[in-house]
This record gives C-alpha cells, sequence and structure tokens, in this order.
C-alpha cells in the first residue's frame, strides 16, 4: 500500500549543500537517477542560508565539514528560522563518523545521519522515507 | 657520737635537763656537806671555850671555897662559909657539863684525876667546917686542924695543876679545831668554785649535745627543705635513727621520688620541645593571650623568615598581607576561643614581604579551669601542593587540549580522506547499477576500480580506528553481554563468510551463559576479523572451530582452523601493523595489514588480552589458535565450575 505517490516525492524541492563539487555531482547524480527534478545544489555554504530561506525546501542534504560556516551552525540556523509545527527534514552527510558529530547533529535537528561514503542506493532510499513523513505530516496538518 | 645521735628527741631533751639539774643538785648536796661540816668544827671550837671556862670556874668556886672555910676555922664566922656553900651549890652541875663536853680521851684521863681531886677537896673543905663546928677540944683540933687545912692547900694545888693540864690540853684542842674549821671553811670554798666550773661545763656540753643532736641537724635538713623547695640535689645526712634522723630520710626519699618525677617530666617535656622544634614541614608556635609569639620552631622559622629573637614578643598580625591584617587575625582569634579552634587557608606574608599560600591552624589553649591561658598556632607552608596543584589542573587541561587536538585531528582527517572516497565510491557504484550501458572492457574497469576503493575505504577505516582507539578517541560503550550471546552472533555473522571460502564452522558454547564486559559492537569486530582471517588463510584444511570458556575472571573466546597455521618466525610480528607476513604476493587474500593490529588495540581497550598459539597434532603443526579475553562480571563468574562445552553444529 503506497501512501503516497511516488511522483509526489520527486516532485519535491531538494537543497545539497557540500563544498565539495565531487559529491554535490554525485547526488545531482543520484537524486536524477530517482527521478527528482527540483534538485538545488550549493557548494558554498555562505549562500545556505539565503538559499533555505528563498527555496523553502522540502528536504536539506547537508555536509558538516565546510570552510567558514560549518554543517553544525546551519542547522542551527535553520531551526531557529522554522517554525515549531515546520517538519522540514535534514539529512546530514559526512565523513566525520565520530560519535561526537552524530550526536551533536541528531541533537541540532538533523533528522537523520547517513556517513560518506555512502551507498548510493541507501541515500536513495532515506532521502524519499523522509520526503515521504514530511508529506504526509503536512497532509494531517492540512488535514 | 652516732650513739647519741641515734637517740630519740624525748631521751636528748631529757638529758639537756639532766645534765645542770644534776649539777646543781651536787653543788647544793657539797654546799650543805660542807656548811654542816663548818658548824660542827665551830660547834667543837665553843665547846672547848666552855670547857676552859667551866674547868677554870671549878678551879675558883674550890680556891674560894678553900679560903672561905680556912677563914671560918680561924674565925668561926659563919659568913666565911659562904663561898663553900656556892661552890657545894655550883660545882655538881660545872662537872655535870664538863662531863658531857669533853670527848677529847686524853682530856677525860685528865678530868677523871680533876673529879677525884674536886670530890677530894669538897670532902677535906666539909671535914674542916665539921671540925670547926665542934669546937670541943679547940687545943688538939687546932692542930688537926691545921694539919688538914695545908693536907687541903696541897690538895687545891694539885687541882690548880690539873686545872692548868685540862686547859692546856683543851687549848691545844681549840687550836686544832680552829684550824679544820679553817680547813673546812678553804675546802668549801674549792667546792664552790668547782661546782660553778662543773655548772659551766655541764651547760656547755649540754649546749654542744644539743647543737650537734639537733640544732646542726635541723638546719642541715633546713638547708634541704629548702633545696627540695628550688629542685636541687640535697646534702647528704647520716641516716640517724632519731625522729629527725627519719624526718631527714623522708625528706630524702621524696625529694628522689620528685627528681626522678622532674626528671622525668623534663626529659618527655624536652622530647616534645625536641619534636616540635625540629619539625620544619610545619610552623608550630605559641600566642599568648593578647595574639603575641611566645614560642618559635625551625618550621616557623623556615616557612616565615623569621628568627625566633627577631619575632618573640610580637603580634602575629604581621604574618598576614596588609589587606587582612586589620581583622583576620582578630576574626581568627575570636572564632578560636567561641569554637576552640579556627583554620584559614590563604596568603600569608614572610619576613622578606613575598607571600605564601598557609594553610593556618590556631587552637585556643586552657587550663584545667577552663581560663584562657594563650594560643597553639600551626602555619603550613601549602605553595608547593597549590602549585601541584595547578600543574596538575594544567596538564590535565593540556591533555584534555590535546585530546580534543587529537579527535578533531581524526575526525578531520577522517573527513578528508573518506570524502574524496564518497565521490569515486558513489560514482562507481552509479556505473555498476547502469553497467548494461557499459563496454564490456569498462565493466572490468568499473569493478576494479570499486575493488581497490573498497579496499582503500576498509583501509582508511582500521587506521581512524587504530589512530583513534590510541588517541582515546575510541567511543567504547562497554556493557554487560552474555557470552553465548556473543558467540552466537559471531558466528552468525562470519558463517557466509567461512562457507564462501568452503569450509565447515563449528560453535562450542559455554554451558552456562556467562557475563563478560565489553563493547559489543568491537567485540564482534574482533571476533569477525580472526574468523575472516581462519576463513582466508585456510586454504590447505577443511574448517574453522569458535568456541568460548571461562578461565577464573575472565572469559576466552578462541578461533580455530586446521590450515597450515603461522610460521613460527613471525610469530612475533603478529599483531603489528602493516605486516601481512609476506601474504602480500598472494593475489588471493584481500587485506589491510591492520586487522590484528586493530583487534589488539580493541581488545586492550577493553581490558583484555590477545594471543596466538601454533595447534600441533601428533608433533606436526596442524592449524592455528587465536584468542582473545575479556573480562567476566564478577557475580557470573560462580559459573567457572559448570565450564563444560557443548557442541553445536555451524551449518
Amino acid at each position: 500500500m503506497q501512501l503516497v505517490a511516488p511522483a509526489e516525492i520527486t516532485s519535491c524541492r531538494i537543497l545539497a549543500i557540500d563544498d565539495e563539487e565531487a559529491n554535490v555531482l554525485l547526488l545531482r547524480s543520484v537524486l536524477e537517477r530517482e527521478g527528482y527534478t527540483d534538485i538545488h545544489c550549493l557548494t558554498d555554504p555562505k549562500l545556505a542560508m539565503r538559499a533555505y530561506v528563498d527555496l523553502q525546501p522540502d528536504i536539506v542534504l547537508l555536509d558538516l565539514m565546510m570552510p567558514e560556516i560549518d554543517g553544525f551552525e546551519l542547522l542551527e540556523a535553520f531551526s531557529r528560522h522554522d517554525r515549531a509545527e515546520e517538519f522540514r527534514p535534514i539529512l546530514v552527510l559526512t565523513a566525520d563518523t565520530t560519535l561526537q558529530a552524530r550526536r551533536r547533529a541528531l541533537s541540532l535537528g538533523a533528522k537523520d545521519f547517513v556517513a560518506k561514503p555512502f551507498d548510493v542506493i541507501e541515500v536513495g532510499l532515506r532521502i524519499a522515507n523522509l520526503l515521504e513523513t514530511r508529506i504526509l505530516y503536512r497532509r494531517l496538518q492540512a488535514g | 657520737m652516732r650513739f647519741w645521735a641515734d637517740r630519740p628527741l624525748a631521751i636528748k631533751g631529757l638529758v639537756f635537763i639532766a645534765i645542770p639539774l644534776a649539777i646543781l643538785f651536787g653543788a647544793l648536796a657539797s654546799l650543805y656537806l660542807a656548811s654542816t661540816a663548818e658548824e660542827r668544827a665551830e660547834a667543837d671550837v665553843r665547846r672547848a671555850f666552855a670547857i676552859q671556862r667551866d674547868t677554870y670556874q671549878v678551879h675558883a668556886l674550890l680556891s674560894q671555897a678553900a679560903a672561905g672555910v680556912r677563914g671560918y676555922a680561924l674565925t668561926g664566922q659563919d659568913r666565911f662559909l659562904e663561898p663553900f656553900s656556892v661552890a657545894e651549890r655550883e660545882l655538881p652541875p660545872t662537872m655535870e657539863r664538863l662531863d658531857d663536853a669533853i670527848e677529847d680521851p686524853g682530856v677525860r684521863q685528865e678530868f677523871v684525876v680533876l673529879e677525884q681531886l674536886v670530890d677530894a677537896k669538897r670532902k677535906g673543905l666539909g671535914d674542916i667546917v665539921r671540925v670547926s663546928r665542934g669546937g670541943a677540944d679547940l687545943a688538939s683540933s687546932r692542930q688537926a686542924l691545921e694539919q688538914e687545912l695545908n693536907a687541903n692547900r696541897d690538895l687545891l694545888e694539885r687541882l690548880g695543876s690539873q686545872v692548868d693540864v685540862i686547859q692546856r690540853k683543851e687549848a691545844v684542842l681549840l687550836d686544832q679545831r680552829r684550824e679544820r674549821v679553817d680547813d673546812v671553811r678553804s675546802r668549801f670554798l674549792a667546792l664552790t668554785g668547782i661546782s660553778a666550773l662543773l655548772g659551766l661545763l655541764g651547760s656547755v656540753a649540754a649546749v654542744y649535745l644539743f647543737s650537734t643532736g639537733i640544732v646542726r641537724r635541723v638546719r642541715v635538713l633546713e638547708g634541704n627543705a629548702e633545696r627540695l623547695a628550688q629542685g636541687e640535689e640535697l646534702d647528704d645526712l647520716p641516716e640517724e635513727a632519731d625522729e629527725i634522723g627519719r624526718l631527714a630520710q623522708r625528706l630524702g626519699r621524696a625529694s628522689a621520688l620528685l627528681r626522678a618525677r622532674e626528671k622525668e617530666l623534663s626529659e618527655s617535656e624536652e622530647r616534645f620541645r625536641l619534636v616540635v622544634d625540629r619539625v620544619s614541614d610545619y610552623g608550630i608556635f605559641a600566642l599568648d593571650t593578647d595574639g603575641n609569639v611566645a614560642t618559635w620552631n625551625l618550621g616557623a622559622e623556615r616557612i616565615k623568615g623569621w628568627r625566633a629573637i627577631e619575632i618573640l614578643g610580637r603580634h602575629f598580625s604581621s604574618f598576614y598581607p596588609p589587606e587582612t591584617r586589620e581583622f583576620l587575625p582578630q576574626r581568627m582569634i575570636e572564632r578560636a576561643i567561641r569554637d576552640g579552634s579556627a583554620e584559614d587557608e590563604g596568603w600569608r606574608v614572610r619576613r622578606d614581604g613575598t607571600r605564601f599560600w598557609a594553610n593556618v591552624v590556631i587552637t585556643a589553649l586552657r587550663d584545667g579551669e577552663g581560663t584562657l591561658r594563650g594560643f597553639a598556632k600551626v602555619t603550613r607552608d601549602m605553595s608547593e601542593r597549590r602549585r601541584t596543584e595547578e600543574e596538575l589542573r594544567s596538564a590535565r587541561e593540556e591533555a584534555i587540549a590535546a585530546s580534543r587536538a587529537k579527535t578533531a585531528f581524526l575526525s578531520r582527517t577522517s573527513h578528508e580522506l573518506r570524502t574524496p572516497m564518497n565521490a569515486i565510491l558513489g560514482f562507481g557504484q552509479l556505473l555498476e547499477i547502469d553497467e548494461e550501458h557499459l563496454a564490456t572492457q569498462h565493466r572490468s574497469a568499473v569493478t576494479q576500480i570499486m575493488k581497490a576503493g573498497r579496499h582503500l575505504l576498509s583501509l582508511i577505516n582500521d587506521l581512524l580506528d587504530i589512530s583513534s582507539i590510541e588517541a582515546g578517541a575510541n567511543e567504547l560503550v562497554i556493557e554487560p553481554i552474555g557470552l553465548r550471546e556473543l558467540l552466537t552472533e559471531a558466528h552468525a555473522i562470519g558463517l557466509p563468510l567461512v562457507e564462501q571460502a568452503g569450509l565447515s564452522f563449528t560453535l562450542d558454547l559455554p554451558e552456562h551463559e556467562v557475563t563478560v564486559l565489553a563493547d559489543k559492537r568491537r567485540a564482534l569486530q574482533v571476533a569477525l576479523n580472526l574468523i575472516g582471517n581462519s576463513a582466508k588463510y585456510n586454504r590447505t584444511g577443511k574448517s574453522v572451530r569458535l568456541s568460548g570458556r571461562i578461565e577464573g575472571s575472565i572469559a576466552i573466546i578462541e578461533v580455530e582452523d586446521d590450515g597450515p597455521g603461522i610460521e613460527p618466525a613471525n610469530v612475533p610480528r603478529l599483531f603489528t601493523a602493516f605486516d601481512r607476513l609476506g601474504e602480500q604476493g598472494r593475489s588471493a587474500t584481500e587485506g589491510t595489514g591492520l586487522g590484528l593490529a586493530l583487534s589488539k588495540s580493541l581488545v586492550e581497550s577493553m581490558s583484555g588480552e590477545i594471543g596466538y598459539q601454533p595447534l600441533t597434532a601428533s608433533g606436526v603443526q596442524g592449524g592455528a589458535r587465536f584468542w582473545f579475553s575479556l573480562p567476566v562480571l564478577p557475580s557470573a563468574a560462580e559459573h567457572e565450575a559448570d565450564d563444560a562445552s557443548k557442541k553445536i553444529q555451524g551449518s
């Protein structure tokens, strides 16, 4: 039984933030291959907040270790900006697999955590799951 | 002298009184005797005079009577008879007196003659008187009378000469008696002199005895009492048996006792003082009730820099820095008086003005009645400890900072190494997924890229694991785990790997469940690494066996195989990183060369050990046995006795 149609998920707006060009490209390739159409990628974290506010993405794919503004700061900024009742999932994708990093990211509001290098299929599934949850949540709110 | 000194005081007193008394009585007695002797001599003299007078009286009475009688005879007149009657009346008592008085035998002889002469004379005179009265034949009687008268006259003459003889003899006696009186008198005088002299000598003797027996010794005793009071040694006193002697002995014993106690006391005091004086780590000193320094020790001098002569008598607020000097000393004193003691830790100043961190305890000193006598102050220089504490703190902070830096470095390195791997493996995976679009040679290229990429990733993972364990940044979650559960899980995960290699996989569980303390994920990682090694390198044998057993307070997990085992020469290097024991050439064996080194680090971080033993079958090397240990949770150790194994067939 499918609660949410696949097209509804792939039409969601995705914001990917990673300072590494290759990783951003990889994410785009993975997402495009899954059928996503509204994909926005950033390699400069300084622009991230602006993009977040302007684009109002359905999900954010966020790297943690970036120059100047790191992922933790962005996590805090995002949660400050969002209203409490908003469910806007953030998936952290990071090469820092230490326990501290995982704990910190999840406590700052990240909804999921995937270590790099990641399995492309797994990442696709997790993104889809998070988006499905968001859609169901919005339906409930719209009620 | 000793005999005298030994007599009791009562006897001595008696003697002191008896001597002069005896002398006095002696003198009185001699005086009495002398005076009676003198009296007797004087009576003798008086008697001699009386005898002379009486003899003369006898002669005189008879002469007058004779003259009267002659006159009567011649005249016949009665008046001439008067002297004769006087003589008749007076003579008998006079003669009686003479008879009584005369004692001298010579004189008495003469007196007897005199008595006869007197009697004859009186008879003659009486005869004449009678004749004269008759008057008858006057003529004839005249003649007879004449005759009678003449005879009487002769008699009187003889009487007179007899009286003279007595008188002379008495005179001689009188002279003798006078001499005796004189003699007695002079002897009496001499006796008096001697008595006086004896009295004097007796007094001197009594005084001497009194002095030697009592006064001198009492004086010595007094001196000793004075010495006793001053705690000096006593003069020796001979041990006489009288009261003073006994008193002296008791005093001596008391002194000895007192001195022994004093010595003991002063020795203990001295010891205590020495101990306190020589304590150099603590400043220990006393304050008087006003807070002025009263004693000082080596430690105080060392800590505060003041010498005793400089600080004694000064107020202890000198030890406080200016900012607390005004109130803190007073407050400490008040607290010590109120609570018995007061403790404080803070800055104090030395003599040269430098500061040190001190711990100070002030204790109020009270006597038996509870009156405040002063304060004891113990000061400890805590600078060293404070410095050590600060050093420890900074060392700890440095260590924490270093640990943080290491952790930061590791997560940075992890990021830096994994990030490119992400792109490589991610794109590689995408190519793999869509490989039907690739040319055949490209497919195999993608396969090779992925293989090398995964190898590199496991290398990076192992390396980061080792580094993080060594940096202490590894996040171990030590918890109680069932040994059987752990072994079963390791067997299940390892089974496909072993089966892939064409081997059988046996599991031997301990009969009872035992709880070990370990990080489950890491313990599994170690077990799987050993299982993987056995599966990889056992190319000649048929099986791999996993088992667990208990040895005292540790659990031992063993992985055995029936492969070729390890070359003895290589055993020492087994657990060294990047040492694959010459296996690099074998393309069929995959591995990072870090597996055993990582396992060793992991096991050791869980307080266990890891090791290898070759297995021998009938003297020939027949396989490898790797083992590692984990601590058993103490309460579970009782199952040790039932450590029988239970075989479970793997597939």
